[in-house]
């Protein structure tokens, strides 16, 4: 099993991406829209920045692809739902420890 | 895979987009993404046009951004025969491709002195490439800007058996052949220069001269060009009678305000009412070639009102231009036209073998330029070849300083391909930036070498450094950087820890001195081919400026005044001519004035050149074609070879009153080839009769002086022989170009000189007053435009033959410090050490020499056609360039060697 620590710090655009799919499974738009929302439109995903992310994430065991839910009747046959893999929950657990971390150390510098 | 529905253009598009990306992201992911480009495209729409750009733009970039980077990442994982996964026992190679480009970056921001001279050089010289390859694509590879433009031929005559003119002009029958000849021939159009355009839009609008050419039907749509407003010539405008129209060009247009109301006014050309009927849209741009004169570019077209049946074969000044069936071969189109010249030659000119020939439209246009423009092209082929050795010289000494880290990272499991990426990402990019530069720096350099070039060079409105060439840089550029890097790349995946553990002194020993030496060669032989070939141009160039072109340019300003028959009829004309001249006269500042038919060097006559035969001329051969020589008949005013400062070699010129009998000044190319070995000073010349019951009592002028020709055509040698007639009632030419010799600036006098001839008559226009300064040196801008650039080559050349050789041999002191550090301790003097590395040096250069010189008899056929009373391969100027290419490469060496000098051998034993 690779080790989470290493690939730290996890890229802020990839991290947006397994923030969004923490949720449950989605597509590439959804993902598109989650991202948008949460980070206010500072990260905005193209889509061939998003496709070559996911690539990549797939690749390295971080995503995986699973069926369409059942409640979400697919208007577009094209649309393929994405997942996080058990290590990818791992990644972003590691990667908020450590934003959290470097936040608490910052605010206590600010306090100081 | 899911079938596909109807798709939009701009999805296409993206889809065409994605191939940039690796096909196993493209096949995995490929529908996805262009289903989300669709949504995207949709939702854009809704807000209008400004949203659909933004996010054209947007996609692109995104698509070729993360397309490279995936690409750079499957390259990889392809070479490391696995899957693309991170690889994280190097430190060099994070989650994402796009990290190795990153890391690259950071790593040349650290080494600034090296990257800014790198790109400084990469600049240069891609720049140099970029506007040579913007010159030559656009005027030689280009293709005219009308539909099917191969198609479209000139046609012109070869008089040859009658006279020494082999690009003649076509008289109204041929045109009507040509016409009726069908086959692959589909339209036919007869152009003439319609002389002495005094425009004038009536109102209380002053006259302007213009350009206008006469066009028979069918011309606009022979182009391919719609009329942006108002209607083209049709059949009803052709023919005797018919009302004068005129067809302006959208510049012409909107210099007289843009009225879209202009269509059906009536303006003034040479005085007689014309109708406006059309105006040409903005991107139509047309030469007419003429047989004669430089190609003329109008501002207006008027109607053709002759019947093409009337004027006598004898009598042609039709340039004709036709469009051939799609795709004809030309020796198709050649042998059609032959083929009416062989009908024509036998109806007129009882069969003496004059023929007809077809010139391709964009051939007849560029034929004049095109061994200049080979020459400057092939010297920018050369100079890019040097950059990609200099570059790769740079980048080699760079990898070997990273030798070390190179080895351990190799000795620690990266494999080979891992390795080489370092170098090669860095060749590539700095390829790109200094492609990406030399782009910016060429749209500067194009505009200076149009700023050069003469505004009759053919296409020269076309040099223009756009999207395409700007993007060819670019990748020249990107594809540059890469080769550049496979020595370094292929010699970092050959270091192995123990060869550097094994000895420092042995440390980059072995193969990148070997490969940079061999580039220092290269170097050296190909800086030699351009610095002779520049040499050798500026050599031509110092021909040229030194030849004595006839005349004495300093001080004289040249006036074209129209003189339209309609406004002056012909038996006013000298007397009008008079009251210019005395008009000019009288502005202060002038000294004197005078005026003749033709000016120097401007390659033009306003007057046809004339067969003349002398039948009593001691030169005459017997045979009558060849007795008949075509000559320039200039008509002058007293006082013009005065002004023009011409020689006079024998007898007089004419006096300020006119004599009794009618007198001519002959050049000494008229006396060689009429009067060899006699006096020609009293000689009467009798042309041949042109008139009905013209008798030989009729005599022509008697010689009354004999001149050094003043060239018209070129300023290295002679043109036509040149016959002199003074300007009288009995013979008369218009219009003329006044002469005025001036005390100081002469440009000072233009305003004064303008209000003199308002005050003769306010109708007439006054042509673009200019210096014979002026155009002398425009005569020989081509050739100072092409001796500029392939100076500033070899300069070019030379620097980087420089930096190649310090490079090396101060890369060799460094690798053989410890070596030089032994043997100065036991005992050798520097002075030993130093002739040693200096040694080195000499072979290189010797080497590099005499692989250069074949390559100069190589590039002689090339240059040859550029060239001007130089040999291409003259043996003198090689062995100077070589002498003084072998003087700066080793001085540089030995500058570089004397580090020698300043090796302590006891610290670098120690050290050791």
């Amino acid at each position: 099993v690779p080790d989470a620590q290493y690939q730290l710090p996890l890229n802020p655009r990839v991290f947006a991406i397994l923030v969004a799919l923490l949720e449950g499974p989605a597509h590439g738009y959804r993902i598109r829209q989650e991202v948008d929302e949460r980070s206010q439109g500072t990260i905005t995903l193209d889509p061939g920045s998003l496709y070559r992310t996911i690539a990549k994430l797939l690749d390295d065991g971080i995503l995986e692809e699973v069926d369409a839910p059942n409640h979400e009747a697919s208007d577009d046959p094209r649309r393929r739902y994405y997942a996080v893999t058990a290590f990818g929950r791992e990644l972003a657990a590691a990667e908020a420890a450590r934003l959290r971390t470097l936040l608490s150390r910052a605010a206590l510098r600010a306090a100081r | 895979m899911i079938s596909r529905r109807r798709e939009s253009l701009a999805t296409r598009v993206f889809r065409a987009g994605l191939l940039w990306f690796p096909p196993r992201i493209r096949r995995a992911h490929g529908d996805e993404m262009v289903a989300m480009f669709e949504t995207q495209w949709a939702k854009a729409g809704a807000r209008g046009w400004p949203a659909r750009l933004w996010l054209a733009l947007r996609a692109t970039s995104d698509l070729v951004t993360n397309g490279t980077a995936a690409r750079f990442a499957a390259l990889g994982s392809r070479k490391l025969g696995r899957p693309a996964k991170s690889v994280h026992a190097m430190g060099g190679r994070g989650t994402m491709g796009m990290h190795d480009v990153v890391l690259t970056i950071r790593r040349l921001a650290r080494a600034r002195l090296f990257v800014m001279v790198t790109l400084t050089t990469l600049t240069i010289g891609l720049g140099m490439f970029a506007v040579v390859y913007t010159a030559v694509d656009k005027v030689l590879l280009e293709p005219m800007p009308y539909p099917h433009a191969g198609d479209l031929y000139y046609v012109w005559r070869d008089y040859g058996p009658i006279r020494d003119q082999p690009r003649g002009a076509l008289p109204g029958t041929d045109v009507l052949d040509l016409q009726a000849a069908g086959g692959v021939i589909e339209h036919v159009v007869a152009l003439q220069a319609f002389l002495g355009g005094v425009f004038s839009s009536g109102g209380d609008e002053e006259a302007m001269e213009i350009s206008a050419v006469v066009t028979s039907p069918g011309l606009f749509e022979l182009l391919g060009v719609e009329p942006q407003l108002g209607r083209v010539f049709g059949p009803d405008d052709a023919g005797p009678g018919r009302p004068f129209t005129m067809v302006l060009t959208h510049e012409l247009w909107t210099r007289l305000g843009a009225d879209p109301g202009m269509v059906g006014r009536e303006v003034s050309l040479n005085g007689r009412p014309h109708t406006i009927i059309g105006v040409l849209p903005r991107e139509f741009d047309f030469v007419r070639a003429d047989f004669n004169n430089p190609p003329q570019r109008a501002d207006a077209y008027t109607n053709l009102r002759v019947n093409l049946t009337d004027p006598s074969p004898n009598l042609a000044d039709y340039s004709v231009l036709m469009r051939v069936s799609r795709g004809t071969a030309p020796e198709a189109v050649a042998a059609a036209v032959e083929a009416v010249g062989r009908g024509v030659d036998e109806r007129d000119f009882e069969g003496r073998g004059l023929r007809l020939y077809a010139a391709g439209l964009k051939a007849d246009l560029v034929d004049e330029v095109r061994p200049a423009l080979l020459v400057v092209g092939a010297a920018g082929v050369v100079l890019a070849l040097m950059l990609l050795v200099n570059l790769a010289s740079v980048l080699l000494a760079r990898a070997a300083q990273r030798e070390h880290e190179f080895a351990v990272s190799r000795a620690m499991g990266a494999s080979r391909s891992a390795t080489a990426r370092g170098p090669l990402l860095e060749g590539v990019l700095l390829g790109l930036a200094g492609g990406a530069m030399g782009a910016i720096a060429g749209i500067w350099g194009t505009r200076t070498l149009v700023s050069l070039m003469p505004s009759d060079f053919p296409r020269r409105e076309a040099i223009l450094l756009d999207w395409s060439v700007g993007i060819a840089v670019v990748v020249v550029g990107g594809l540059l950087g890469a080769l550049a890097a496979m020595a370094p790349a292929r010699w970092a995946t050959r270091t192995a820890l123990p060869s550097l553990l094994a000895s420092s002194s042995v440390r980059g020993g072995g193969g990148h001195g070997r490969m940079r030496r061999g580039m220092v060669v290269a170097q050296v032989a190909l800086s030699l081919v351009l610095l002779n070939s520049g040499a050798l141009v500026v050599m031509s160039l110092q021909r040229l400026l030194s030849a004595d072109p006839g005349f004495r340019p300093e001080g004289v300003l040249t006036i074209l005044v129209r003189t339209p028959p309609v406004f002056i009829p012909n038996a006013q004309v000298v007397e009008f001519q008079n009251r210019v001249a005395g008009a000019f006269a009288t502005v202060p500042g002038v000294t004197r004035v005078s005026a003749a038919a033709a000016l120097p060097l401007t390659e033009a006559t306003t007057f046809e050149p004339t067969s003349i035969e002398l039948p009593e001329a001691p030169g005459n051969t017997g045979d009558p074609a060849r007795d008949a020589v075509l000559t320039d008949v200039i008509g002058v005013r007293a006082g013009y070879f005065e002004v023009m400062g011409m020689r006079l070699v024998a007898g007089r010129t004419f006096g300020e009153s006119e004599a009794a009998a009618p007198e001519a000044v002959i050049d000494e190319a008229f006396a060689e080839r009429f009067f060899p070995g006699v006096d020609p000073v009293g000689q009467a010349l009798f042309r041949r009769p042109t008139a009905e019951g013209e008798t030989r009592a009729d005599r022509g002028p008697t010689v009354v002086g004999v001149v050094q020709q003043a060239r018209i055509y070129d300023a290295h040698q002679d043109g036509r022989p040149q016959l002199y007639m003074r300007i009288t009632n009995q013979f008369f030419q218009r219009p003329l170009y006044y002469v005025i010799a001036t005390e100081g600036d002469p440009e000072t006098l233009v305003p004064a000189l303008r209000a003199a001839l308002r005050g003769v008559d306010p109708r007439v226009a006054m042509g673009e007053p200019r210096t014979m300064e002026d155009i002398v040196a425009s005569a020989l801008l081509e050739e100072r435009a092409g001796a500029v650039l392939l100076a500033a080559f070899g300069f070019g050349a030379v620097l980087l033959v420089i930096m190649g050789v310090f490079g090396v041999v101060a890369g060799s002191v460094t690798r053989r410090h410890h070596e030089l550090a032994v043997r100065l301790t036991v005992g050798a003097n520097p002075r030993q050490a130093l002739g040693l590395i200096v040694r080195e040096t000499v072979w290189l250069v010797g080497i590099g020499i005499a692989i250069g010189i074949p390559g100069i008899y190589a590039a002689s056929g090339l240059l040859r056609g550029a060239l001007i009373g130089v040999s291409p391969s003259d043996p003198f100027i090689v062995a100077l360039v070589a002498v003084k290419l072998a003087l700066a490469t080793l001085a540089t060496g030995y500058f570089a060697a004397r580090r020698v000098l300043e090796i302590d051998p006891a610290r670098v034993l120690q050290a050791g």
